[in-house]
């Protein structure tokens, strides 16, 4: 036991040291997200008042333009670069256990995820908004999301990912539209029922209604308990489809 | 200790080892040589635990291979494999970590790898802004983090300048000081003779010659080579014949294996008056023995 908390201490430590000394992705991840709730939050005032509107915009800006580029992003980027510096191989060497290198790359992320949201929540408090429910329940729903975006970010990064220049383009090609409609940016009841049908089905719709129902209305575990469900499923799914698309690259990669 | 008893491994249908046999004795540098394919990172995943193989017994210190014995092994890897945004330290640091030293080891260890790899001036440096040759040694020094009796270095001085080389290979020679079991594969064969107590040649997945540099030699009937440029070829080989001196061609140079120790004037004499171009001799070395055992 002790030895699995050293690793997973361990590895999370060194993601987050050299994000540190990277700069770039750390700034990337605070600009954007803040921009985007400054810009929305505004947009949804409509020159009256801005509290109720960033009430509402901050839970979607956190889940789909913080977390989902940090912890879904991150993850893919992080598993194709052990690959190209060889690594990976050292650690597949080395007596670490994959489930304390899943685990370490998870609790660097649910920091990163805690700095996003103090930051946005942080912003909206500036123009008056605050987050109105259970402050646990918020928590839960932020680490299963971070489980499952880290959980969908192991699968692309094992299984589509082979150079950095591929990182872009799966992360974009699916997650974009999957943030629209899941009303990150734009709330789902603009939606034409068709479309609406299939928000039901995306996982991003579920965070965002969960987080914004407990963030603005202040609702109970009992009212967001369909979101809850597919949530939890979902990041089953996530770390089934994850666990298993790392164990067959980690097969090639013994191969050398 | 290492010792590998009749290994086997396939790929398919494809044979990489057939019944490999040799055993690394403790405090030895042993040299494991081969061509592209002929089995020795297979026999290095199989060492590190990354592959199985299909039948015979590999074993570190005594036990048989597994999850187990990671912790008893050091590999240095082909490939620089190190977070080049972190210092040299925080490298040692974090590959001691997922070893599992206490943070006392890990320091102590940290401190004294610094010094016996010279590291001290570039220690708290990002790895990105040292030269090869320091990565290098940086990347040498990760492999040996945990306390360990036994280290494989896979050509670990390939792509290196001369000047590195020659360092790297000082320190490899400390090494053999400290009773640490090495085993090296290599494509250069220079490295091979300066550093291993043992060679053991690999050919299609097996031994083909095994000892030490001098009982190598005894594989080689010649006592010395003469390596000739002629444009009468035919004539010199019918000479060589009459002589009984074996030749070889090793990359579009003619070999003369000599059987027993001749000046340049005695070989001139006996060639009977062929016009030669060019003349030198050599001492039987490894290059002449490696070509001899693996020609077909």
């Amino acid at each position: 036991m002790q030895t699995h908390f050293n690793e997973i201490m361990a590895i999370a430590k060194r993601i987050l040291l050299e994000l540190v000394r990277l700069r770039r992705s750390l700034i990337f991840w605070v600009v954007f997200p803040a921009l985007m709730l400054l810009l929305f939050g505004l947009i949804y005032a409509g020159g009256n008042g801005t509290s109720k509107s960033f009430d509402s915009t901050a839970p979607g800006i956190l889940i789909g333009a913080a977390l989902f580029f940090s912890c879904l992003g991150g993850p893919v980027a992080l598993i194709v670069a052990e690959r190209e510096r060889r690594t990976l191989r050292r650690m597949l060497i080395s007596p670490l256990k994959s489930t304390s290198y899943f685990m370490g790359i998870v609790l660097a992320y649910l920091v990163i995820a805690l700095g996003q949201a103090i930051i946005v929540y942080g912003i909206a408090a500036v123009f008056g908004g605050r987050f109105h429910g259970s402050v646990w329940l918020g928590i839960l729903i932020i680490i299963l999301s971070v489980f499952s975006f880290v959980g969908v970010g192991f699968f692309f990064g094992a299984r589509f990912t082979k150079r950095t220049e591929d990182v872009n383009g799966p992360v974009a090609a699916f997650g974009v539209p999957l943030l629209v409609l899941g009303g990150t940016f734009f709330p789902v009841s603009i939606l034409p029922p068709y479309l609406l049908t299939l928000a039901y089905i995306n996982p991003i719709f579920h965070m965002n209604q969960a987080l914004k129902s407990v963030s603005a209305r202040g609702s109970g575990v009992e009212e967001i308990s369909t979101h809850l469900v597919f949530l939890f499923a979902f990041t089953v799914i996530a770390l089934i489809l994850g666990a298993h698309s790392f164990k067959s690259m980690l097969l090639q990669e013994k191969r050398g | 200790m290492i010792e590998v008893i009749d290994l086997e491994k396939s790929f398919g249908e494809k044979h990489v080892l057939n019944r490999l046999i040799f055993t690394v004795n403790q405090g030895s540098v042993y040299g494991l040589l081969g061509s592209n394919g002929a089995g020795k990172t297979t026999t290095i995943n199989i060492l590190c635990n990354l592959l199985d193989g299909d039948a015979g017994n590999v074993s570190i210190n005594g036990k048989a291979v597994s999850g187990k014995t990671k912790n008893l092994l050091g590999v240095v890897l082909q490939e620089i494999a190190l977070y080049k945004d972190l210092t040299c330290r925080e490298n040692l640091l974090f590959f001691g970590r997922i070893y599992n030293l206490s943070q006392v080891q890990l320091m102590a260890k940290t401190n004294e790898l610094i010094q016996t790899f010279k590291l001290g001036e570039y220690a708290d440096m990002p790895v990105s802004k040292l030269s090869g040759g320091w990565q290098r040694r940086v990347n040498m020094s990760v492999a040996l983090v945990h306390s360990l009796s036994t280290l494989i270095l896979d050509e670990p001085t390939a792509g290196l300048d001369i000047e590195a080389r020659y360092e790297l290979w000082d320190l490899i020679a400390s090494l053999k000081e400290t009773d640490v079991t090495i085993l090296l594969t290599t494509h250069q064969l220079e490295e091979a003779e300066k550093l291993c107590t043992c060679i053991g040649i690999l050919k299609n997945g097996s031994i083909v010659a095994e000892g030490s540099l001098d009982e190598l030699r005894n594989l080689v009937q010649a006592k010395q080579i003469a390596l000739v440029e002629t444009d009468m070829e035919t004539d010199l080989y019918q000479r060589l014949t009459s002589l009984g001196w074996k030749h070889r061609k090793y990359g579009g140079r003619l070999s003369l294996l000599l059987p027993d120790q001749f000046t340049l004037k005695e070989i001139i004499d006996k060639l009977d008056g062929i016009p030669l171009s060019s003349i030198s001799l050599q001492e039987v070395g490894l290059e002449h023995i490696y070509l001899e055992v693996t020609s077909d």
